[in-house]
């Protein structure tokens, strides 16, 4: 028989639901998260472009098990391919490199081997993992715990937890079973498609195309990959265009300013996703249940970036819950609004700051002016010098 | 009285599907409006029809045909 009483059951093992697990389990909470993939990680969504600083913040050693390449800085362009560079192997040549006591700025992971990483230190930390396995709903009761119902090799089980996290994904069903409106408006959805390619030069940096002309409503980007490799893609807002992402990002490899850069580029793998330029969700909770990570959609509305906000915020929940779990108080919505709370003087008020510079630059109907004030905003926004840095 | 919007069913070209769940993202629908690949539900009527999903896909591979009596 399975163990079927838990402090915490975690639906989704990505980076937010795996680091709720690993420090909970490290604080002593029974802990079990489900994954209904085989492997995690795939199909790949996201460009896998995380900060040094975001994986030192939660305890997560950076491996080559999972990195593909190091970052030492940015490339942001207009329209035009004007370009801002912000090379810290040029600013702060002491500190970042390649070379002994020297760091890299960040990392592009793979996320097949980063989320798989992350399961085993929560494993390792003492949580239960159950892949193949599907939450169907969940039934708040009124003895302090909530029943939730999961899917496993066909079979139907329940398990029992005093919370449920919903750590599952941009089309997170568990906030919906709680009756929390989840979805995003059109407006705030980038649509996103990405190439990984061989025979495209990279050079540590992550490139940041702005501009109407190539993603309307978003940004391009050339991430180096390792290997060689780099992946080249672009999100739209489809609402500002009437063309598809795929057509955008053919458009932009053959005819953009990097169109003899990417003549000869060989396609190796497609992903896409959706990625949120939203505000967070207003409400984070209810009765025995949370959301964190894209679930809860902590995600840089300007940059688009989530896995530093889903690490940073599972481990807001795991402080938070093995808090309140720890005190014995009941698990109801009012004493788990503290999360939220927790969570938006830790971060989330910064996010919806980002989230109102982003919404006034694409009010703007002048689409140059609006050009101007996104690459604008980017190169401030990457700067070593912004008051966002650690977001 | 005329709908706004008449309910219809969804039909996934999964050729061109990269399975990047934007469909479910954007859908206002209730929980358990999914298929067994992480899209929007492909054999259930959708009596919203508000067609964000068809709009949000980076590859355009959704349509409809609109609901007959017997499906519901």
């Amino acid at each position: 028989m399975h163990k079927t009483d838990f402090d915490l059951v975690i639906v989704g093992a990505g980076p937010a639901g795996s680091t709720v697990a690993r420090l909970a389990s490290e604080a002593g909470l029974d802990v079990l998260i489900i994954d209904k993939r085989q492997e995690l990680g795939a199909p790949i969504q996201c460009s896998g472009a995380v900060s040094r600083h975001a994986l030192e913040e939660v305890g997560v050693v950076p491996s080559d098990e999972f990195i593909h390449e190091a970052i030492y800085g940015f490339g942001i362009y207009n329209q035009v391919g004007d370009a801002i560079r912000i090379d810290y192997r040029q600013l702060k040549g002491d500190e970042y490199g390649k070379g002994d006591g020297k760091k890299p700025l960040g990392y592009v992971v793979d996320r097949r081997r980063f989320d798989r990483h992350l399961m085993t230190q929560a494993m390792r930390a003492g949580a239960e993992v159950w892949l193949k396995t599907e939450g169907l709903g969940y039934t708040p009761s009124l003895n302090g715990h909530c029943t939730v119902q999961l899917r496993q090799y066909n079979q139907e089980l329940e398990v029992r937890a005093k919370v449920l996290v919903g750590a599952d994904g941009l089309q997170s069903q568990v906030g919906k079973w709680a009756g929390l409106r989840t979805h995003i408006r059109m407006t705030e959805l980038a649509s996103c498609l990405q190439v990984v390619v061989d025979n495209v030069e990279t050079e540590g940096l992550l490139e940041i195309v702005t501009g109407h002309q190539w993603a309307p409503g978003g940004y391009a980007w050339v991430f180096p990959k390792g290997h060689g490799y780099a992946e080249i893609g672009l999100g739209v807002i489809r609402t500002m265009t009437n063309d598809n992402a795929r057509v955008h990002l053919d458009r932009f490899m053959e005819t953009s300013f990097f169109k003899d850069r990417f003549k000869g580029a060989r396609i190796l793998e497609v992903q896409g996703g959706g990625v949120p330029l939203a505000a967070p969700l207003k409400i984070q909770y209810a009765d025995h249940m949370i959301l964190t990570g894209d679930a809860a959609r902590h995600v840089n509305p300007i940059t688009g970036g989530g896995i530093h906000t889903a690490l940073s915020g599972g481990r807001i929940a795991a402080e938070y819950l093995t808090k309140v779990i720890r005190s014995g108080a009941s698990t109801v919505s009012a004493n788990l609004k503290g999360y939220q709370d927790q969570w938006l003087e830790q971060l989330g008020n910064k996010m919806w700051k980002l989230y109102r510079i982003k919404s006034a630059i694409f009010r703007n109907k002048n689409i140059a002016e609006r050009d101007e004030q996104l690459y604008d905003t980017m190169s401030a926004y990457f700067s070593p010098y912004s008051e966002y840095k650690k977001i | 009285m005329m709908r706004k919007s008449e309910p219809v069913i969804f039909h996934i070209g999964w050729n061109a599907c990269i399975n990047c769940g934007a469909c479910v993202a954007v859908c206002p629908q209730e929980a358990g409006f999914i298929s067994s690949f992480d899209t929007i539900a492909v054999n259930e009527v959708c009596d919203i029809a508000c067609m964000k999903c068809e709009a949000i896909c980076p590859v355009t591979t959704i349509t409809h045909t609109v609901a007959k009596a017997a499906d519901s």
